[in-house]
């Protein structure tokens, strides 16, 4: 009677068992397959001088990493990544900010046509964006010619993208404006918890302008400021796509960033091995970012 | 100061609001504008007045891409066949994996939840060129469906976090009822989880509805065949060819942007509230 009643339970738990690894095999599968997997591999392959092809026996240690940071490009690749990153964050976010402070206020006339116009770059592909402004910095027709034209007069052409010297900038003001609008509307959520009373008591007590926003509006936004610098430095360690369409990462590596370097270096030349540990040193970079903005920025709020 | 102090009341007036928020608005959007205007515009048009609007219109490159050419409609055609795709698996099977995460008791349920969760942490381009071997001992590359498990599988981690939590706050009685009615769970999931979940479901469908329709890396990395390309990897292309002029390009992106657009602007608050929402959650 009672192995009767526990085979019976053991059926039903089995049917739950089945039911379970049905519901949750396919995404498993997947990810595990596509993202884990190919993960696991980069950091072993990272170890390796392999072309992709036939055994993996040319085992190296770390001469892959020694090897990059001792190619120039890689050095100016890592050192474009990290000026996205300053830029961004003292010119981006800032301006972004007084963005939202300039219209985030609920019932303001336009508000929301505004957002809706700020916003949109965001949503299009980075790489219309980067033939788009292809265009606008065209060396015939585009608006640097246009104005040296107007001022100088004769026929000038003025090729910022094939310049050395100025085609880092020209991508930075393309990257932003793509995502302006993004960390605005990231900060106009943060302004909604803003309390208005607190706003008020302040002015009251005699503060100004810059004191409000700083000692009351801020604060009080925090977290949606820590996500929006999380975001923006993730973002500008895995800038690929408006680089590959504005130049491939040219003139003469000039405007290279990790990705671009990574393929250009990595896939193109079919260097698994090395390509796999420059992967690796991206995802460190964040990984290590990732560890010290928890424990000391996330943290201490 | 007191006087001062009262005038400069935090903000400032909302005309001035206006007046720097519409410069910032037209300086924002003049891209756009330059892009739309120059697919209307000849190839002489273009180098004489590259900022102005057309005159005449003109309809040469549009009559060349919609009508004449293969091209736009095979990008588009894929586009649209690898973000159902994407939406698909990542639907059911996010939905189907964040049921049994948050509303099923089984060993390893949270281990399981870190696995996924775990992901978000790394960036595509780690996996890009192992994922390529991996492709290609799968006999995926050159396929739409490579691009889709891909883009699914990294898409997943933030996809099964949403609909976790989603799920946890769905109240214990709600399940209790419908065991008692003789549910079963999957009862419970079917007719009641996925109808109270339709506004995770739009939030998680726009999000990845973008991610797919733009994603450039992925598609470059598996399809080699024009014939397969989604729109940005077609427009690069397009935009590549020695003999295209700016008027065809523009004209190109015009059209490529237009079902973004459209999609955009007719769902604005849902799409930014959306996106933003899972930025904040992720």
């Amino acid at each position: 009677m009672n192995t009767r009643i526990d085979s019976q339970k053991a059926h039903i738990k089995l049917k739950e068992s089945l039911m379970i690894i049905m519901l949750v095999a396919p995404a498993l599968i997947i990810f595990t397959t596509f993202v884990v997997i190919p993960v696991i591999q980069a950091g072993y392959y990272s170890f390796f001088k392999w072309k992709g092809l036939g055994p993996l026996n040319d085992f190296r240690g770390i001469e892959n990493f020694i090897r990059a940071f001792n190619h120039p490009v890689f050095i100016t690749a890592l050192m474009n990544n990290l000026k996205i990153v300053f830029l961004s964050l003292f010119l981006q976010l800032p301006t972004a900010f007084l963005l939202a402070l300039l219209i985030g206020r609920k019932g303001f006339f336009g508000s929301m046509v505004f957002r809706g116009l700020y916003f949109f770059p965001y949503v299009l592909a980075e790489i219309v964006v980067g033939i788009i402004w292809k265009f606008i910095y065209d060396p015939q027709y585009g608006i640097p010619t246009f104005f040296a034209r107007l001022i100088k007069g004769g026929d000038i052409q003025i090729g910022l993208l094939g310049n050395l010297d100025y085609a880092f900038t020209a991508i930075f003001i393309v990257i932003f404006w793509k995502y302006i609008g993004f960390h605005m509307i990231l900060y106009i959520a943060g302004l909604q918890g803003v309390p208005k009373e607190l706003e008020d008591a302040a002015v009251i007590d005699g503060a100004n302008k810059f004191q409000v926003v700083l000692y009351v509006i801020i604060p009080s936004m925090w977290s949606a400021i820590i996500i929006s610098v999380f975001l923006s430095v993730i973002g500008s360690f895995n800038v690929f796509d408006i680089v590959w369409a504005m130049g491939q990462g040219g003139p003469v590596h000039s405007t290279e960033t990790l990705v671009t370097y990574l393929y250009n270096f990595g896939f193109k030349r079919f260097a698994f091995g090395y390509g796999s540990a420059i992967a690796i040193i991206i995802f460190f970079l964040c990984l290590i970012f990732n560890i010290f903005y928890q424990k000391y920025v996330v943290a201490e709020k | 100061m007191n006087k001062l102090g009262r005038r400069s009341k935090i903000e400032f007036s909302d005309l001035y609001r206006f007046i720097i928020g519409l410069i910032a608005g037209i300086i924002m959007f003049f891209p756009i504008y330059l892009t739309v205007v120059g697919g209307f515009k000849s190839k002489g048009q273009i180098f004489v007045n590259p900022f102005g609007l057309p005159n005449p219109l003109s309809l040469e490159a549009y009559e060349a891409i919609l009508i004449r050419g293969q091209a736009y409609w095979t990008f588009l055609f894929n586009s649209v066949v690898v973000v159902a795709g994407v939406l698909l698996l990542i639907l059911t099977f996010s939905m189907t994996a964040g049921f049994a995460i948050s509303r099923l008791s089984f060993k390893g349920n949270a281990l399981l939840y870190n696995f996924f969760i775990m992901g978000m942490l790394f960036p595509l381009t780690v996996a890009i060129l192992p994922l390529y071997l991996q492709m290609k001992s799968l006999n995926l590359l050159g396929s739409r469906a490579g691009v889709i498990l891909a883009e699914a599988a990294f898409n997943y981690p933030l996809s099964i976090f949403i609909f976790t939590g989603f799920f946890k706050e769905i109240p214990r009685d709600l399940q209790d009822a419908c065991y008692i009615d003789g549910g079963g769970p999957l009862m419970f999931f079917y007719r009641i989880l996925i109808p109270l979940s339709r506004p995770v479901i739009a939030t998680v469908s726009i999000i990845v509805f973008i991610m797919s329709w733009n994603q450039f890396l992925l598609p470059l990395l598996v399809l080699s065949d024009s014939s397969t390309f989604t729109i940005p990897l077609g427009v690069m292309q397009f935009q590549g060819q020695f003999t295209t002029g700016w008027n065809f390009i523009m004209a190109f992106i015009t059209i490529s942007i237009l079902p973004m657009a459209v999609f955009y602007f007719t769902l604005q608050r849902q799409i930014v509230s959306g996106l933003t929402s899972g930025a904040l959650k992720g």
